[in-house]
């Protein structure tokens, strides 16, 4: 065996394998599209699943009339956009902070933030219920923003990122004579947009998912996100919804972040990898 | 003295870190110090709560649900840091393939997993593994197997679980190890080439040991979501307490039967188990010489 | 270029906040006293919501029919349905609600089942509707209030009192000439179906079993265990269930039904059962008359085909199916002004004849859910008696009113009955299972229920 068929059958191993991965990766999202658009009449179980014989959209109507979906749609979409940006804003400021500023206590510190992601916030949902309650956020959909406008594990992704930020043009702009915040708003945000950009898409992808939260927290089929009224779609006592019509609304779920996703990613040129985690 | 002045002069970088840390004290660690409280009592959420002493924890002690779900949690945390590492590692090297085509794409395609919601897949992955109606069952039925009881035999429930998480975490974690890939010297690898090393050795001699610190985050994470794993084991319920986690244990018997003292105390030794495990591997880490 | 972006991404992210902003106070900013005039009570602008499960978006047309009809007292009233899960996510849902302390977002009403009314009363979350009811109970079917009460006061409106039936397939019966009339009792219905099993080759089953929480709920707590006066707790409140025999015999009929293979092991509302049902593979539905909505909806293929009786009794006992109560109970909610409302809403929905006649046919046209009326003077309406095509001509609803005669005293409820439900499901679900047998099984629940709970607190 020469080296070019070693070469060649090493490449159809890896495009087989990674084939494969696609293939399993996509399977149950189409899986899901095609029984959205089945009849509710018609047989889902086994193979039967996978074609459609009369295609119909009156699963979405159906869904519409079952849900306020379009509020639903509007609370997903209103605390998503607004956590990923305060969340960008105030993650970055803080990784500029560690990054860049020497002050007392900041190793301390840093490692502080690491540690706090080891203890998850969920095991204090009981007592979290009743301070949010005294602050006034039950039922609110800022309740999903304000507890993680700064999160630990952005924090370290964007201290390691900015701590490649040359220190020589932050030192210069600082003797043009601009305030530390202005530094931060014109001199570092241009340069870590690649990273931003990459933290901005799992931030969104996050927190369009979020589900333990808005269950806990928001109290009436008005101010439910997404997730939380398509989850009630199932069950419901002695009664049901038919699958084609629950398989509406997952699709419903999950295909805007599916395209805002794919969309942000033909933006990035180098794609989601190049600002991802450092060791 | 000092230390106002010490404000005054860094004031820009701790008022930049402020935020975080005022959040953490209002919603994550008094919550947490609060928590320990209730779990010295026995309350329902409605009137005041009623002092018990440990006897939350010794109730625990001898609750078989309890011991259960942290069964369960044991199980989904093994089974998702082996899986979900391995396969991550094998998929960042295939994409990491310097002539491979269309990587875009196939980067593209394998991260979609987890832009999809755990709920709505859930519900999908229940479908998929229903006994009588789903498309698994069919194809083993159609290859001479026979029907498994996926979801409704206690031996077999927590696999969906597993194989959701899997499902879509591992391009996450892949893509993490990818980016600490892309980070490695090909000149590394050159030289190994030229001293004639075999792929697999390159793999293990260079590989790895280069990914140390990314891999050890990668397992760190992934221990604390494993413990703290709830949409997956909440919408693909098994029998019983077959496949129910320690986080979901706690949720119901906080949220479901208001046994918030009850409640509190599993939160309080979820806590306590992170912490140890944690400890335990920084310790290891650090006799090895690595931090 | 892009900075203008930003800014106008962040004004416009301003606007929305500010807009949610008002919108959450809008259900209760405008709501003040609810005022006298001429005797009637008029009362303010704003919302009522109510909590509902099932499929309660067929409830919203009966409601806003009947703002319509009285807009005289209710201009600018609306009501909004909220759904939720079933009773057990209802109540962990005002519960929660009520414990955060937010009372403007407490429903004004909600449905409940008796279980989850208990609880709610014992925190005093529900009002108490004695002087409502009182004078009622003799113009309700029997039994209507007997499980909304608690420390002898009655904390939820009957809205619906529906008896435990079977629905069989005729069809499937003729086709292998097994008789029906056998399966009056609970014995004759386990040998119709080893007939049907043996003379369709295994084909055909006699009922279905879900791996879930819904065989304690449906074959368990409302079905077979009230028919074979059986117990979970003494009348101290001690735990019995392990050495009940009422229990023996309930659970061991499952038990010989589900060991020889007559029930098919399915999710009760899922594509697998429908389809079944629909190849004319499950001959049977036992207890719960919901399994009409059920029917009507997911399998009207097989329309013409149904017919009903009482459910089978057994033969030591003779009672046949506990009635399953249904209750609408008036949350106490602090500045409340709709509470009024909601007892009238109640009250003209079971004893306003006309009106519901008018919905209950607008249900018909939809195959949408309804249940008959609690009220003795509207069942006595030939409305009552009509023939239902579905079932080949018989009335569906005169069976209904017929069959809660001779029925089975519910099971005990008491505050802890939230939290046995799941820890005796936990053990039944392990017995469908196959993982343990229904000894073990019964043993378990009463050794766990013993741990866990230790003693109920039965209310005299």
């Amino acid at each position: 065996m020469n080296y070019r068929t070693k070469i060649r059958l090493q490449n159809i191993l890896v495009y087989s394998i990674l084939s494969i991965i696609v293939f399993f990766s996509l399977f149950p999202v189409v899986w899901m599209c095609i029984i959205s658009l089945k009849d509710t009449s018609e047989s889902i179980s086994g193979f039967n699943s996978l074609w459609i014989a009369h295609p119909t959209l009156g699963n979405f109507s159906k869904l519409f009339n079952a849900i306020p979906i379009w509020t639903n749609l509007y609370n997903s979409a209103f605390t998503t956009l607004l956590g990923t940006i305060t969340t960008l804003f105030f993650c970055s400021l803080a990784g500029f902070a560690f990054a860049k500023y020497r002050f007392p206590g900041k190793q301390f510190l840093f490692y502080f933030v690491i540690a706090t992601m080891l203890v998850p916030p969920e095991v204090g949902s009981v007592p979290l219920f009743i301070i949010m309650k005294n602050v006034g956020l039950i039922n609110n959909l800022w309740s999903l923003v304000i507890p993680r406008i700064a999160t630990a594990v952005g924090i370290f992704y964007m201290t390691q990122y900015i701590k490649d930020v040359p220190t020589e043009i932050i030192e210069a702009s600082r003797i043009d004579g601009c305030g530390d915040f202005k530094i931060f708003t014109r001199v570092v945000i241009p340069i870590i947009k690649p990273a931003l950009a990459s933290w901005a898409v799992l931030t969104l992808i996050a927190r369009w998912n979020d589900f333990f939260w808005p269950i806990l927290f928001l109290r009436s089929s008005k101010k439910y996100t997404l997730m939380v009224s398509i989850s009630l779609l199932p069950i419901s006592d002695g009664l049901s919804t038919p699958w084609p019509v629950i398989m509406a609304g997952t699709t419903f779920a999950i295909i805007p972040i599916i395209v805002l996703y794919l969309m942000l990613q033909g933006l990035q040129k180098a794609g989601l990898t190049t600002g991802a985690v450092k060791g | 003295m000092k230390i106002i002045k010490a404000v005054k002069r860094y004031r820009y970088p701790y008022l930049f870190i402020l935020p975080f840390f005022l959040l953490f004290l209002i919603f994550q660690l008094i919550p947490l110090i609060w928590t320990v409280g209730i779990s010295f009592t026995e309350w329902n959420g409605i009137g005041s709560p009623k002092s018990v002493g440990l006897g939350n924890y010794q109730l625990l002690m001898k609750d078989y649900m309890f011991w259960d779900a942290v069964k369960n949690t044991v199980y989904y945390w093994v089974t998702g840091v082996v899986f979900i590492l391995l396969l991550a590692l094998l998929v960042s090297s295939l994409l990491n393939n310097k002539g491979l085509k269309a990587s875009r794409f196939f980067k593209t395609a394998s991260f979609l997993p987890n832009v999809c919601a755990a709920i709505a897949m859930g519900i999908i992955f229940g479908m998929l593994f229903d006994e009588n109606a789903g498309l698994i069952n069919q194809i083993l039925v159609t290859f001479g197997g026979t029907r498994v009881p996926w979801l409704t035999s206690v031996t077999m429930s927590k696999i969906p679980v597993v194989i959701l998480n899997v499902w879509r975490n591992t391009p996450w974690f892949t893509m993490i190890v990818l980016s600490g890939l892309l980070n490695i010297s090909p000149e590394y690898y050159e030289a190994a080439t030229v001293d004639g090393a075999t792929a697999v050795q390159k793999f293990f001699k260079i590989t790895l040991p280069s990914l140390s610190n990314i891999l050890f985050f990668c397992f760190i994470t992934l221990t604390v979501d494993s413990w703290k794993i709830f949409n997956e084991p909440y919408i693909l319920s098994g029998p019983g307490t077959s496949n129910v986690s320690l986080f979901q244990y706690m949720y119901q018997s906080g949220f479901s039967i208001f046994k918030m003292g009850y409640a509190a105390a599993i939160g309080c030794i979820l806590t306590l188990i992170l912490l140890i495990i944690s400890i335990v591997q920084f310790a290891i880490r650090v006799r090895q010489g690595e931090m | 270029m892009k900075k203008k972006i930003v800014s106008m991404v962040l004004a416009l992210m301003m606007m929305m906040g500010a807009f949610v902003g008002c919108g959450s106070n809008s259900s209760a900013g405008t709501a003040s006293t609810a005022s006298a005039t001429n005797g009637k009570t008029v009362y303010p602008k704003g919302k009522v919501v109510i909590y509902a499960y099932g499929q309660p978006q067929y409830l919203q047309q009966y409601y806003d029919a009947w703002l319509e009809r009285n807009k005289d007292i209710a201009s600018g009233v609306t009501i909004e349905i909220v759904q939720t899960k079933g009773a057990d996510d209802s109540r962990q849902k005002v519960t929660t609600t009520y414990l955060s302390g937010s009372y403007d977002d407490l429903p004004d009403a909600m449905y409940i089942d008796p279980v989850n009314l208990m609880d709610l009363a014992k925190g005093d979350i529900v009002k108490d509707e004695t002087a409502l009811v009182t004078p009622l109970v003799d113009k309700m079917v029997s039994g209507a209030a007997n499980d909304a009460k608690f420390q002898g006061k009655i904390y939820g409106l009957p809205d619906s009192v529906r008896p435990q039936m079977l629905f069989y397939n005729k069809q499937i019966f003729d086709k292998y000439g097994v008789d029906p009339s056998q399966m009056s009792t609970v014995e004759g219905y386990i040998e119709a179906g080893k007939q049907l099993k043996e003379k369709s080759n295994g084909k055909v089953y006699l009922s279905y079993i879900d791996p879930g929480s819904k065989t304690w709920r449906y074959w368990g707590r409302r079905g077979l265990m009230p028919q074979a006066n059986a117990k979970i707790w003494d009348d101290e409140g001690n735990v019995v269930i392990g050495s009940d025999s009422g229990t023996k015999l309930a659970l061991g009929a499952l038990d010989t039904m589900y060991s020889q293979g007559l029930l098919l092991k399915s999710t009760i509302m899922e594509p697998a059962l429908y389809d079944a049902t629909r190849k004319g593979e499950v001959a049977t539905f036992d207890i719960g008359a919901f399994w009409d909505e059920f029917l009507r909806k997911n399998v009207p293929e097989t329309s013409g085909q149904w017919r009903v009786m009482s459910a089978p009794v057994f033969k030591d006992v003779g009672t046949a199916g506990a009635p399953v109560s249904s209750y609408f109970a008036i949350v106490n909610k602090k500045d409340g002004v709709y509470a009024g409302l909601c007892e009238k809403l109640w009250k003209d929905f079971n004893f306003d004849s006309t009106s519901r006649q008018e919905w209950v046919n607008k249900m018909v046209e939809q195959n949408a859910p309804y249940s008959n009326p609690i009220s003795l003077d509207m069942l006595k309406n030939k409305f009552w008696k009509e023939s239902s095509t579905f079932y080949g001509g018989e009335s569906f609803r005169a069976k209904e009113s017929e069959f809660l005669q001779n029925g089975s005293k519910n099971l005990v409820v008491t505050p802890q009955d939230a939290e046995a439900d799941e820890i005796i499901s936990a053990e039944l679900e392990k017995y469908v299972a196959g993982s343990q047998s229904m000894k073990e099984a019964i043993a378990n629940m009463d050794k766990n229920l013993k741990a866990k709970i230790g003693k109920a607190k039965i209310e005299k």
